[in-house]
């Protein structure tokens, strides 16, 4: 594990190396925080289904993407991929310890959204229940959607094709996973539709555990994917070999 | 310390290593020569872990680059041809890095100060790696690939690109690493490998098509005697001349002679006296000489020839395969 920690030490600061991190927290605040803003003052509840609601799509489809595009094709394209291949390390804590960076620069990026539970606090009396579950099932969510961009880095030198090739995989899980996409999917493939909805779709999982409801099923789901996603990463840098 | 057995390699259809095999002891340097796709750094990549072979097996120290691939990276320094560096990372930073990632712990203050001083790298310590020249690049990574004290440094075009006397410093740093550590550096810069290398590897086509000191290369490619003439004649007679010669095996015409000279490098096989040969001859011709005097091959003449003399046996080889196809 201490070799996990020496690259996620280095590719944590990476990320504020460059004034990209910088915008980009500033940006993901301000994006969620202003759409919610819109619906909070226009019905007054003081709950945070609206700013849960688009998570899957605005992470999957811009955030989640810009933060991984870099963790793999940067190295590629500086060449440092030998460099870190060619270290006394597993691959595996290699993955590890980069996926560990993004995620921890993903939560503080999160972190910056707190001010919304607060206001409400402040303002009302909110429900705890589905804020905790929203925060919860956003963190799985980030996890999951880090690792199918992680992974997607691993065969791309290029930033702006990882980032794209993210954009689509992790918008095509969020899509699935809501009721009107899989049911049109249906009409071509009578069952294709249920089956992605229900095993595949991100929405549906992260619904559930938005709305307060701690389903394990949901939970093995995020943790299942995220992991096979690293995995596959690390066997992918390694199958590069031959 | 390093071995190679009939490894190969292929990428897709393209065979990068065919057959390659060599065995390097503890504490020689070896310089892998040969034009650029000849194979050099693909065999490097072997060694080093990054790639697989396809066939056949190598192994550093007594550990196989597949079974045992993080042995074999603890054993060895790399720099690859691409100069792999983080370009937003200060050079110190940069050290700092590699140091945990090779786990030198309570050794890293020492390796460190000791890398650093032999590198040249005081004065861009604290500066960004991405504003350094190329030859601060460079030593930077040479850097990386010293630090942990490797018993065996790859070295992939380690002066590609360099100023002369950033050249002659390298080349120094590498002569004072020899006595201690085994050394493998691929370059197409012949003096380069003469002047550092025990033993030369020269690489063509994926193959190794010759290994020695480079004297003995030098003896290997210059074993044909060859003269070099020049007369007042035309081409036509000179030509006609030159079938009656025996032992004559190869002429190549001088281009740069003027209208009505002949000029020709003519290679006799080893056991004749090229001199006598040619007395002979012109006094038989009684040709007006210009030019008449043996040649000692240079040491690019002697690469050219050893990897070209490859190349057309390979398509020898390949003209005679496929008149055998077309004959079945």
């Amino acid at each position: 594990m201490k070799d996990v920690a020496i690259i996620f030490r280095r590719e944590f600061r990476a990320y504020f190396y460059s004034p990209i991190a910088y915008v980009f927290t500033v940006i993901f605040v301000v994006l969620n925080s202003g759409l919610y803003m819109f619906h909070f003052f226009f019905f007054g509840n003081a709950d945070m289904r609206a700013f849960f609601s688009s998570l899957p799509l605005t992470l999957g489809l811009i955030f989640i993407p810009a933060i991984s595009m870099r963790l793999w094709s940067e190295e590629h394209k500086l060449g440092t991929v030998e460099l870190l291949l060619t270290l006394p390390m597993r691959t595996e804590h290699i993955v590890l310890g980069k996926f560990l960076a993004s995620f921890l620069f993903y939560l503080v990026a999160l972190a910056g959204t707190l001010a919304i539970p607060i206001l409400l606090i402040i303002l009302g009396k909110p429900d705890f229940g589905p804020i905790i579950g929203g925060y919860f099932g956003a963190i799985l969510l980030g996890a999951f959607f880090l690792s199918v961009g992680i992974f997607i880095s691993g065969f791309f030198s290029d930033q702006i094709v990882s980032l794209i090739i993210t954009s689509l995989s992790c918008g095509f899980l969020a899509l699935i996973g809501w009721q009107y996409v899989p049911m049109v999917i249906d009409g071509w493939i009578s069952g294709l539709g249920e089956f992605l909805y229900q095993y595949v779709g991100v929405t549906r999982h992260f619904n559930d555990i938005e709305r307060g409801v701690i389903d394990f099923k949901s939970i093995i789901y995020f943790l299942s994917f995220t992991a096979l996603f690293l995995y596959l990463n690390a066997k992918s840098l390694e199958r590069r070999k031959y | 310390m390093i071995e190679l057995d009939k490894v190969c390699k292929n990428y897709g259809l393209t065979k990068a290593l065919i057959d390659v095999s060599f065995k390097i002891e503890k504490g020689q340097i070896v310089g892998f020569v040969g034009p650029n796709g000849a194979g050099k750094t693909t065999a490097m990549k072997i060694i080093t872990t990054y790639t697989a072979p396809t066939s056949g097996t190598a192994k550093v120290g007594d550990y196989d680059v597949l079974e045992n691939p993080l042995k074999v990276r603890e054993l060895i320094g790399y720099l690859p041809e691409t100069v792999p560096l983080y370009y937003d990372m200060l050079v110190s930073e940069y050290l700092e890095f590699i140091g945990e990632a090779r786990h030198l712990n309570g050794a890293f203050q020492k390796r460190y100060d000791w890398v650093v001083q032999a590198a040249g790298l005081e004065p861009v310590l604290h500066r960004k790696i991405g504003v350094l020249s190329k030859g601060f690049k460079q030593r930077t990574c040479l850097a990386q690939a010293l630090i942990h004290d490797p018993d065996v440094l790859i070295l992939d075009e380690p002066t590609s690109g360099l100023d002369p006397l950033q050249i002659i410093g390298i080349r120094k740093l590498v002569k004072e690493l020899a006595h201690e550590k085994t050394i493998i550096l691929s370059t197409h810069i012949l003096p380069e490998v003469a002047t550092i290398s025990d033993r030369i590897l020269v690489i063509n086509d994926g193959r190794i098509v010759a290994d020695g000191s480079f004297d003995d290369l030098r003896k290997q490619v210059t074993k044909r005697s060859s003269v070099y003439i020049a007369v007042k004649s035309t081409k036509k007679d000179f030509e006609s001349a030159l079938k009656s010669v025996p032992d004559l095996e190869d002429v190549e015409y001088d281009e740069n002679r003027k209208r009505g000279e002949v000029g020709a490098h003519l290679f006799f096989k080893s056991s004749a006296d090229p001199i006598s040969r040619m007395n002979d001859l012109m006094s038989e011709q009684n040709w007006n000489l210009l030019e008449f005097h043996p040649e000692k091959l240079s040491l690019e003449d002697s690469f050219i020839r050893l990897t070209q003399s490859t190349g057309s046996n390979e398509e020898q080889a390949k003209e005679t395969t496929s008149a055998e196809g077309g004959a079945e």
